[in-house]
């Protein structure tokens, strides 16, 4: 097999994006759209005919040198390894039924080879941080995928709250950037390179605290691209795109892109304990302020961006805990589960006629059983119902923080299991508001055209079986994919089988008590006056007020000091009041000219007499 | 030398003041470049008594100089003069003041 095929993966859907973004509208429709699928649906098959080469300890294959520049050497390469292979294969596959997807969702619109193009755009720049085996190119794909999210949000850009959108999440990862763009600069003063593999091997000779600050940037950075606290605004905004970018953009692909780089670094960040420290609390933290406001959310897209969010943040426990394996066991079911809860929410607002309040809705049951029993595959998933992906995966996590004989990780894993008590109200109450009882509205919808259905349909059988990715020996599984990671996976949890079997009780226990509360209190749900509380987790902790008070206002007195108080009044004010000098100066000497010449002539004489009296003075006074 | 360099100082010094006093005092413009000539000829006077103290022709020569450029400057402000009597139908230094500033 060769081995350079490999980088068809990422050029193939890169050059149908560039195909569309050319010559995309003169094309037949058909045929743009055609090319877009084929983008994304030839590169999933690629990774998966060239999966035997992840095998070991992966294959490495350089195209040429991007960079030479003294002991900069930036070769364009590829490591298809253990790591990036599966979710190689998780992004092309996902979005290949997402582009599937959007072919019926953008149905409608007139502006669709600009859509197609930047959503093959991002598949090749998510595919060049998955493949590449360098930190410079990584961060190539890093920005591409922020750019190709900017103007994905912004789709319908006429609205000024969507071009909005995109510039904050575009701002507000680019903070996190800076510190990823630190940590790579750091890195390669330190080593002279910023090859991936070689960072990995030599990472173990740097001191103690190097590696905790380089390690703290990286998450800083991936704090960003994955919407974790406290650079988390964006995401709930991002929902002003189009629902095939927030299944594809928002929740399985880009947002997990700082999950794997944590992974992809792995070797070098377990090497700090205060660093695998901060990053589990950051997530604990996430998953615990993302379910809580995902309590209070009303828009449909807001509550999935929100568990997004927080699930994100499991993922980030995960690494924390030092548990690669589990970290990429979620980060794949939960690509499944919530591209499919997305894509169906897509399909619930289309229902629905257009409307995303879910207090408007209800009753949806009725008019599509299918949506409904795909709905709740994903609710299913998503909050933990014993033997679906997502119970596996997120018990895996907690599990890893429970193994930690830590009190920090007690209180973790305390946050991690009850946030999963949260994530299974919320879901519930979004399924019994959505499909239960009577509409409260009367909504007139749109048919579903079957692309947008069927897609749904394999996400849906991923989702409930991806436990069998990685099923725990407990079970009699084989814990296939930690097993597949080898060394790459962390350390397993050592823990009994009674506390094992224990939790996992603890775990069905609190997914049956979320789904009652959500069934008592919103099986017959009539919307009435919001308390002080919801309103609170309704705005996401007030978190754009506090951002607002604590960094924009004071950055825009800054920037009104040095405008007003620098600029106009000092620089300004000495020079006017120079130049005001030298004009009122001017001005009086400027009465001297009298334009008489018997003035001139006086003047004359007197400097005369003047001279005169000088020189007759020098010579009296030797 | 017959008469004593004193003498042709303090005269031409009283033909310069006399001139001066001239050209400041009246508005007339003939008369102030009246003024100017006699201011002019002192200086010459002295030059001509300089060179003859001296017993070196420098002075004389400049004497020479002076008289040519005397003529040209004559001939070009009294054309002026007409000019400006035409145009503006005066003389009087004081009703030019075009140069104000």
């Amino acid at each position: 097999m060769n081995a350079s095929l490999l980088f068809l993966i990422p050029l193939l859907p890169l050059a149908c994006g560039a195909a569309n973004a050319l010559f995309g509208l003169r094309l037949p429709r058909a045929v743009a759209v055609s090319l877009a699928v084929f983008g994304a649906a030839g590169s999933a098959l690629l990774t998966f005919v060239l999966w035997p080469l992840a095998a070991g300890e992966g294959t490495t294959v350089t195209l040429y040198t991007w960079l030479e520049s003294g002991a900069l050497q930036v070769p364009v390469e590829l490591l298809f390894d253990r790591l990036s292979a599966p979710m190689a294969l998780m992004v092309t596959s996902v979005s290949t039924l997402i582009h599937l997807y959007a072919v019926g969702y953008m149905k409608d619109e007139e502006d669709y080879a600009r859509f197609f193009a930047l959503l093959n755009l991002f598949v090749f720049a998510m595919l060049t941080i998955v493949l590449s085996n360098n930190l410079l190119l990584l961060f190539l794909g890093w920005e591409g995928v922020g750019f190709c999210s900017y103007a994905l949000i912004g789709y319908w850009y006429k609205e000024t709250k969507n071009a909005d959108a995109g510039r904050k999440a575009f701002l507000v990862t680019r903070v996190g950037d800076v510190f990823l763009g630190v940590a790579l600069l750091w890195l390669f003063s330190l080593f002279g390179t910023l090859s991936i593999s070689a960072v990995n091997a030599e990472a173990s000779q740097l001191p103690a605290a190097t590696v905790t600050a380089i390690a703290l940037l990286l998450l800083g950075g991936a704090c960003g691209k994955s919407a974790q606290l406290p650079l988390m605004t964006w995401l709930p905004d991002a929902m002003a795109g189009p629902t095939p970018v927030s299944a594809l953009i928002h929740a399985a692909t880009m947002v997990t892109a700082g999950v794997y780089l944590l992974c992809r670094l792995f070797p070098l960040v377990s090497l700090s304990e205060t660093a695998l420290a901060a990053i589990a609390v950051v997530g604990a933290a996430t998953a615990l302020y993302a379910a809580t406001c995902a309590l209070a959310q009303r828009e449909i897209k807001r509550v999935l961006a929100y568990s997004t969010m927080s699930q994100v943040g499991y993922m980030f426990l995960a690494v924390g805990a030092g548990s690669v394996s589990a970290a990429m066991f979620h980060l794949l079911t939960h690509a499944f589960f919530k591209a499919l809860l997305f894509m169906a929410a897509g399909c619930v607002i289309h229902l629905a006629g257009g409307e995303n309040d879910i207090h408007a809705m209800g009753g949806l049951k009725k008019r599509s059983p299918l949506l409904f029993w795909l709905f709740l595959a994903g609710a299913l998933c998503l909050a933990g119902a014993p033997l679906s992906g997502g119970f596996f995966s997120k018990d895996g996590i907690l599990l890893a923080a429970f193994a930690h004989q830590t009190p920090l990780f007690n209180v973790l894993w305390g946050i991690g299991v009850f946030t999963a008590f949260l994530t299974a109200l919320y879901t519930f109450r979004l399924l019994y508001l959505v499909f239960a009882g009577a509409p409260r509205k009367d909504l007139h919808g749109h048919p579903l055209p079957p692309s947008m259905i069927w897609p749904l349909l394999p996400l849906a059988l991923l989702g409930l079986g991806g436990g069998l990715l990685n099923l725990p020996g407990l079970i009699g599984g084989s814990s296939l994919l930690h097993h597949f990671l080898g060394p790459l996976a962390g350390k397993a949890p050592e823990v009994s089988h009674g506390v094992e079997w224990g939790l996992w009780g603890l775990a069905t226990a609190l997914f049956a008590a979320g789904v009652l509360v959500a069934r008592a209190r919103y099986r017959h749900f009539k919307p009435g006056r919001e308390g002080a509380i919801k309103r609170f987790f309704l705005g996401g902790w007030q978190a754009d007020c506090i951002v607002a008070a604590l960094i924009l206002r004071p950055f825009a007195a800054v920037a009104d000091f040095f405008w007003k108080g620098t600029d106009d009044a000092l620089i300004n004010g000495v020079l006017d009041g120079l130049a005001g000098v030298f004009q009122g100066a001017g001005e009086r000497l400027r009465t001297l000219t009298t334009g008489r010449l018997s003035n001139y002539l006086m003047a004359m004489a007197w400097g005369t007499v003047i001279f005169l009296g000088w020189f007759l003075l020098r010579t009296l006074i030797p | 030398m017959i008469v004593p360099m004193a003498h042709i100082l303090a005269f031409s010094a009283a033909l310069f003041i006399m001139g001066l006093s001239c050209v400041l005092a009246r508005r007339n413009l003939i008369m102030i470049l009246i003024g100017v000539e006699i201011m002019l000829n002192a200086v010459g006077l002295t030059l001509v008594g300089a060179s003859a103290l001296w017993h070196s022709v420098d002075g004389q020569i400049f004497v020479i100089f002076l008289m040519a450029m005397t003529s040209a400057e004559v001939a070009i402000s009294l054309a002026m003069v007409v000019y400006l009597s035409r145009r503006r139908g005066t003389i009087t230094a004081n009703d030019f003041d075009g140069m104000k500033g």
